[in-house]
């Protein structure tokens, strides 16, 4: 049964049962993941995985199911869920059916390019990457979650008011982590890169910033426990906004969640916070022309001179607070129901480089990862302590590696604390950019 | 699931390249998810998730395929795909199928699916109503009921064709306590390989009001001071620690390559000898437990670390093949998107002689963290990290005033070391694991312990 026959007969048999508008989105992926372990194929896998959301009003409420079975019995399934789903919810805030806008942005996000590498190709390149890794220094003895996964979405939106979107993204990315061994003193490193053009990637330079990442832990510094000006490093930076990244939806904040409640129109952070959301980034994970709800994306400036200057929103929370919608709905997979959620979300980048920020500082810490992100903070009061990893610094220069520290402080708190923005922002593999950022302080406490 | 015959032609077709083992897991389960806050249900989300996983081996190689695509042609072209990964010369045919029902060792009586929504709405009102009357500061309860039926194959070369239904069941009450400055959350997330029948007994005046007093008392709390201390971790989900720390240490996936600090230490003294550690996939009905692992093997209680002495590892059939040992009922994995690796069931650390108030008295200056957080653990170096989500200062023997914010940093060979308190009250509690086949229900689990010192991470500036 393929999706158009799916869902015609779906929202025939949804309109007998009494559902007013009906909503299929569709999901096709295609992956390729591959693990490498000491010159060797270590895990090979392809997949290809179909599955479909069914929504529907029924008694002004919004009824949900999904399915990865396209098949008779499957109909059945998504319409009674559906139905009953609906019937208990209780939620004041009524969700539509869109009949979606005139224009939408044209841009692709595919890459006819990245889908023509071959596997072998692919796995030829983690091979000679392995060897790389073990030829750059001879304190690597092993390497951890060596793999490379290349995906490939379809997605389409269709529903009963008539509109029908679809989507075509890919993405290529390879990670490692490389595991270096002094003195019977273990350390380890992460390195991720997402691959954007297939002819620039390069195992030697790859492997060498790999190597360098693990082998700069070695041999740590005994430092004080004190509070310390901190260099939040771009990759930690990103992860710690990512973790607050729900404080500015204003599903949270409507749900009492977030203490950006009642906060737009104010200052949030200082002058120097710029914080962005642009959909329409090229090789960026969460690039879209249109949102979950299928409506048109737009560049956003969600804090400007730190002002906030909106929440994000869907069509529901957009309702709920009398604006318009700014385009964020966001459903995880089809297996999820409509939330908020960014597109690409960003700290627009300052004017120093990471080495500047570094030569600037007289005595400090600079933290380069975080650990912890999903439990140590309270997104709410936006309290953090964290487990942190990074060097030391007196006189502008990195002296060495600290000992493991644990970092504590309070996110809203360092958007006011910022005394220097870098110009080195960087997204990884995610949907939230950062560049370094020099705070003011920060307790820091080491193992 | 899918019929014999056709399952049979899948098998043939993966071992065409010379594999020497080839498996097929059929998955169709349901789901039910519904989440109330604001005292109003607002999701209730049902889904079906439904795949085909196959794996192929050649020696210590082996590919993993998957699709929802259930036509003959989709899993044959699955399976053709797995076989191009692998280039052997073993001429391995499979074994004609011995059909089997898992035994049931975990009783389910009512069925999710047969169990109408709103039956289930009821138990969490209930539940988010002693929550939001515990006291005038809880100012959200959010309560999260999910459950699921599993329906599995699990099919190979060897013969085996392994038919099972798991069920699990949870609910997660999460409260908030607010004043002019702060919010502050409180969490209890019980859960059991149980239908229906779990919600209608669960002790919802515990658990709700629990939720609700760990919000009311962060929220009266001070920052915790930073520094090392003597740590009490009570009973229950404290055993998180222990599970991240040692738990995946022990797990083949790490110990076949190496990449362990307990590799190639069997016989030898990893602990002190008050410590023996557990893994039972048998105990009934608990959130961990299992009636078969996803290899078709059945569970069993190993015994991992005696009185200090490591005895043995989690081992599922591909790294048994490179340690030379037999699984031992471990391979899990959270659906037919994942191959199944060595992973924990309910994993415990057996009780001993000290009761509780007794580890408290002898402890002169220290915290006691009454529930853990989540934390995760760095599996090259050990280095681990951990929340405290109710913590208190201990002074002069005696349970002090609470703290908030705690985290706990080390590394888990040496704090296992350093132990030096069992109690005598083991807990579980339920979590979900996650790793390299994916994120599934585990227990942890101890009695109350002490852990002669720790660093812990605060934000009071100076202790």
């Amino acid at each position: 049964m393929n999706v158009l026959e799916f869902k015609d007969e779906l929202f025939q048999k949804g309109s007998e049962k009494g559902f007013k508008d009906m909503e299929l989105y569709y999901e096709k992926s295609d992956r390729f993941v591959c693990a490498i372990d000491k010159g060797e194929v270590d895990q090979f896998t392809t997949a290809e995985v179909t599955g479909v959301s069914f929504r529907g009003v029924y008694a002004d409420q919004m009824g949900y199911a999904y399915t990865e079975k396209l098949d008779e019995s499957s109909i059945e399934f998504l319409i009674e869920n559906a139905l009953e789903n609906a019937s208990v919810l209780e939620s004041e805030d009524v969700e539509e059916i869109y009949e979606g806008d005139s224009n939408y942005k044209d841009i692709s996000f595919s890459s006819e390019a990245l889908k023509s590498v071959t596997t072998e190709e692919k796995i030829n390149f983690m091979k000679e990457l392995d060897k790389e890794i073990y030829a750059a220094d001879e304190r690597v003895v092993a390497t951890n979650f060596f793999t490379m996964q290349s995906v490939d979405v379809e997605k389409a939106m269709y529903n009963s008011k008539g509109l029908s979107l679809e989507d075509d993204q890919n993405y290529l990315v390879y990670m490692v982590i490389v595991i270096v061994e002094e003195n019977d003193v273990t350390k380890s490193g992460v390195h991720i890169e997402v691959v954007s053009d297939w002819g620039k990637v390069n195992a030697k330079e790859s492997a060498h910033k790999a190597v360098q990442e693990a082998v700069s832990y070695l041999n740590p510094l005994e430092t004080d426990d004190k509070f310390y000006p901190v260099i939040l490093r771009q990759d930690a930076a990103r992860s710690l906004l990512n973790t607050f990244v729900t404080t500015f939806s204003a599903e949270t904040a409507q749900q009492g969640m977030s203490k950006l409640k009642e906060k737009v129109g104010s200052k949030i952070a200082g002058d120097n916070i710029n914080l962005v959301d642009d959909p329409f980034l090229k090789n960026r994970m969460g690039s879209r022309t249109f949102d979950a709800e299928g409506v048109a994306t737009e560049k956003l400036n969600v804090v400007e001179n730190g002002t906030l200057t909106t929440l994000l929103h869907n069509r529901k929370t957009a309702k709920k607070d009398g604006v318009k919608t700014t385009g964020h709905a966001s459903k995880a997979s089809y297996k999820g129901t409509v939330n908020v959620a960014p597109s690409n979300f960003y700290i627009e980048p300052g004017s120093q480089s990471y080495d500047e920020l570094v030569q600037g500082l007289d005595e400090g810490i600079v933290v380069t990862n975080l650990q912890g992100l999903h439990s140590g903070v309270n997104a709410i009061s936006g309290d953090f302590s964290l487990a942190a990893n990074g060097y030391y610094v007196k006189e502008g220069k990195i002296q060495g590696p600290t000992n493991l520290m644990t970092i504590a402080g309070n996110f809203f708190e360092l958007l006011n604390e910022v005394n220097e923005v870098g110009s080195d922002l960087e997204f990884g593999p995610s949907t939230v950019g950062a560049p370094s950022l020099l705070l003011k302080g920060l307790s820091v406490t080491f193992e | 699931m899918l019929n014999q015959a056709l399952v049979q032609d899948v098998i043939h077709e993966a071992l065409t390249t010379g594999g020497d083992f080839a498996e097929v897991f059929v998955e169709d389960t349901f789901k039910d998810n519904l989440l109330l806050q604001g005292g109003r249900i607002d999701k209730s989300l049902s889904g079906r998730d439904f795949g085909v996983g196959i794996r192929v081996y050649n020696g210590f190689h082996s590919a993993y395929t998957y699709t929802t695509d259930f036509s003959r042609e989709g899993l044959l072209k699955t399976a053709r795909q797995a076989a191009q990964a692998i280039n052997g010369n073993a001429q391995v045919n499979g074994q004609p199928f011995q059909h089997e029902q898992a035994p049931v060792i975990h009783e389910i009586n009512q069925l999710p699916q047969s169990v109408e929504k709103a039956r289930k709405v009821n138990v969490m009102k209930n539940a988010a109503d002693i929550a939001g009357h515990y006291h005038n500061s809880i100012s959200q309860v959010r309560v999260n009921l999910l459950d699921e039926e599993q329906n599995v194959l699990i099919a190979n070369s060897d013969g085996k064709f392994v038919e099972d239904k798991r069920v699990h069941s949870r609910m997660s009450i999460a409260a908030i306590a607010s004043n002019e400055h702060d919010m502050e959350t409180g969490f209890y997330g019980p859960g059991a390989v149980q239908g229906f029948e779990f919600f209608e007994n669960l002790d919802l005046n515990h658990y709700a009001k629990e939720a609700a007093r760990i919000a009311v008392t962060n929220l009266g709390a001070d920052p915790c001071p930073s520094g090392k201390f003597p740590v009490i971790i009570d009973n229950e989900f404290g055993g998180v620690i222990f599970h991240e720390a040692c738990g995946h240490g022990l797990e083949a996936t790490s110990v076949a390559k190496g990449k362990s600090a307990f590799a190639n230490k069997v016989g030898e003294q990893v602990a002190p000898d008050i410590v023996t550690y557990i893994d039972d996939g048998t105990i009934p009905n608990e959130w961990g437990s299992i009636n078969v692992d996803d290899e078709g093997n059945k569970p069993q209680k190993n015994v991992l670390i005696e009185n200090g002495i490591l005895k043995g590892y989690l081992v599922d059939q591909l790294n048994g093949r490179i340690m030379d040992t037999e699984p031992t009922g471990s391979g899990r994995r959270e659906s037919y998107r994942y191959a199944p690796t060595s992973r924990m069931t309910n994993t415990y650390i057996a009780p001993g002689e000290s009761t509780p108030e007794e580890i408290i008295a002898n402890t002169e200056h220290g915290i006691y963290a009454r529930y853990m957080g989540g934390g995760s653990v760095n599996p090259a170096t050990g280095d681990y990290n951990f929340a405290i989500n109710e913590a208190y200062l201990v002074k002069n023997g005696k349970i002090d005033k609470p703290v908030r914010g705690a985290t706990l940093i080390g590394n888990g060979p040496k704090t296992l070391q350093t132990v030096d308190m069992v109690g005598n009250n083991l807990g579980h509690g339920a979590g979900m694991c996650g790793s390299l086949s994916g994120s599934i229900p585990v227990n942890v689990g101890q009695p109350t312990l002490r852990v002669s010192e720790i660093t812990v991470g605060g934000r009071k500036e100076d202790a």
